[in-house]
């Protein structure tokens, strides 16, 4: 095997690690729910940190909105994949119930994107987005 | 005089230590483990004193830099898999690193994040262009220093100063022995990562470094990288002592910048967005100049920062091309802080081909001369030896393993 040859089989298997790791499709089982329960729990404790900022006047109207919108979106992006993605035997319920709330911590994170400056507003999101994510730790577990 | 001028190009290298890689594995591995990965940054920041210690040394005693050195010892064709793997890294750090800075734009701004993408590239062609050298080094230098707001709000979380303490003790995880090992990869690969000891090396070179520099040299890698080290403890700790016990997994530049908001409020964030903004800048210079630096090098033509553009039209040709390319892969919507993560990864499978060549100069008395490694030198450099080659070994399968860091 020559070097250009060598080049190749590098960049190939580079290419595939990359591919196999950022695999995230297919079916969801229960590894995958936990996983993906845990993020939407993180999603809804750092807009919960957030909103806690903005109701204090202690972040600025720029940085409320863009990091809340970046937030929102993930938290959309998780509801509309375990949405639609097929899911182990038994777990379905679960499943569902975790896109349900992440849609809600979206919309909710969504508010605050929107009203980056309402601080009565950001204070009142704070504790359901506490309750949601205790809601998803439970569903990790 | 002398010591003034030595202060100052610490202060800068302390501001110019954190890159974006540091940040994203620091403060990711603080919120997954808390404290217990501190002892990998001492190593890791010891092994980028040593790397670059001889860098600095081969640089001043034998007028070589990294990938003269390279070429030499590994030959053409070995050299340029060499090349071309540095060159892939360089570029997805570039990548990730301009990302980091419209990202930082758009938070200061709140204006459109592609927009920041186009600001960001024509603002560093203009200051790579226009703007002397030692005035680069030193506004971005100085700019990072805004950094220390981490230092500022690690103490102001109250962390457990024993568990901190502790975190020092090298010790293995046996909960989740693989995304341990996967993090203390990623946080060597961080510390010691190659575009810097490059752009140091190359630096050397043109600054006309002579073996009367070599105690300048000794002092800027210990202190500057040691002291900048402090900077990356304290990520880890903001990301410890907020983010663990919430179980948040900070996935964004932002999310970094919040872990400084909700200790100090306003100024803190505007403090922590202004030192990312700089580093991350800084950065993304050193590695632009460090793709151009390494492909003149390899093949011979004139480069140096300190020339005109027009003195060294190939040079100024290759970090064009870099920054356009960069520019239209952050343009695709790739998001930086997980290229970040691949870009470090593979930034230590590609380590032992940089490093080897330039350890066996350093030890070659026809290059060196009197200045070869020393005996605690050698020893140093076999340890880390073995530390680049096992994390070059294991940095991929733990990253597939771990599903690069999400399991």
């Amino acid at each position: 095997m020559d070097v250009a040859d060598s080049s190749r089989c590098v960049a190939v298997l580079a290419l595939l690690a990359v591919v196999v790791a950022g695999c995230n499709g297919g079916t969801v089982d229960k590894h995958a729910l936990k996983r993906d329960a845990e993020k939407v729990g993180s999603l809804a404790s750092e807009g919960e940190l957030l909103a806690n900022d903005v109701s204090k006047g202690a972040s600025t109207e720029y940085f409320a909105r863009v990091h809340a919108k970046e937030l929102s979106q993930a938290s959309a992006d998780l509801a509309d994949a375990l949405g639609k993605r097929p899911t182990s035997p038994g777990i379905t319920p679960d499943v569902r119930r975790l896109s349900r709330l992440a849609g809600k911590v979206s919309m909710q994170l969504e508010q605050l994107h929107l009203h980056p400056t309402d601080r009565q507003l950001a204070q009142s999101l704070e504790q359901p987005l506490k309750h949601d994510a205790d809601a998803a730790d439970r569903l990790a577990k | 005089m002398k010591i003034f001028q030595v202060a100052l190009g610490i202060l800068a290298a302390i501001g110019g230590f954190v890159d974006i890689g540091d940040l994203v594995f620091n403060v990711s591995a603080g919120a997954t483990f808390g404290y217990q990965l501190l002892w990998v940054i001492v190593i890791g920041v010891v092994g980028i004193i040593v790397y670059s210690e001889m860098c600095g040394r081969v640089a001043a005693v034998s007028g070589k830099a990294v990938f003269d050195a390279v070429r030499e010892r590994l030959g053409f064709k070995v050299g340029l898999v060499a090349l071309i793997s540095a060159q892939v890294v360089n570029l997805m750090t570039l990548t990730a690193e301009i990302g980091g800075v419209a990202i930082c734009l758009q938070l200061l701004s709140g204006l459109s994040y592609r927009w920041m993408i186009f600001v960001a590239g024509v603002v560093f062609a203009i200051v790579v262009w226009v703007t002397p050298f030692d005035w680069i080094e030193r506004v971005f230098g100085y700019g990072g220093l805004c950094m220390l707001v981490f230092a500022v709000a690690a103490v102001k979380l109250h962390p457990s100063w024993g568990a901190v303490a502790h975190g020092f003790v090298p010790h293995m995880n046996t909960q989740s022995p693989l995304l341990y090992a996967y993090f203390a990869v990623g946080l060597l690969g961080a510390a010691m990562t190659p575009y810097e000891v490059y752009f140091y090396s190359s630096g050397g070179v043109e600054e006309r470094w002579g073996p009367k520099d070599l105690g300048l040299n000794r002092v800027n890698a210990q202190i500057g990288y040691g002291l900048g080290g402090l900077l990356s403890f304290s990520l880890m700790i903001v990301g410890g002592a907020l983010f663990l016990d919430k179980g948040v997994q900070p996935e964004f530049l932002g999310s970094i910048a919040l872990g400084v908001e909700v200790p100090l409020g306003q100024i803190g964030l505007l403090l922590a967005l202004v030192g990312i903004l700089f580093a991350v800048g800084g950065a993304s210079i050193d590695t632009l100049f460090s793709g151009a630096y390494n492909l003149a090098q390899f093949l011979g033509w004139e480069w140096g920062r300190y020339r005109h553009p027009r003195g060294a039209p190939r040079f100024t040709a290759t970090w064009i091309v870099l920054l356009v390319l960069a520019l239209g892969a952050v343009m695709t919507g790739v998001d930086p802080v997980q290229l970040t993560e691949y870009a470090v990864i593979f930034s230590a499978v590609a380590l032992p081909l940089t490093y080897i060549p330039i350890f066996l100069v350093a030890n070659d008395r026809a290059y060196m001369r009197e200045y070869t490694n020393g005996r605690l030198g050698n020893v140093l450099g076999l340890v880390y030896l073995v530390v680049i080659m096992l994390i070059a070994l294991t940095a991929v399968p733990l990253m597939i393993l771990t599903n690069v860091g999400q399991n």
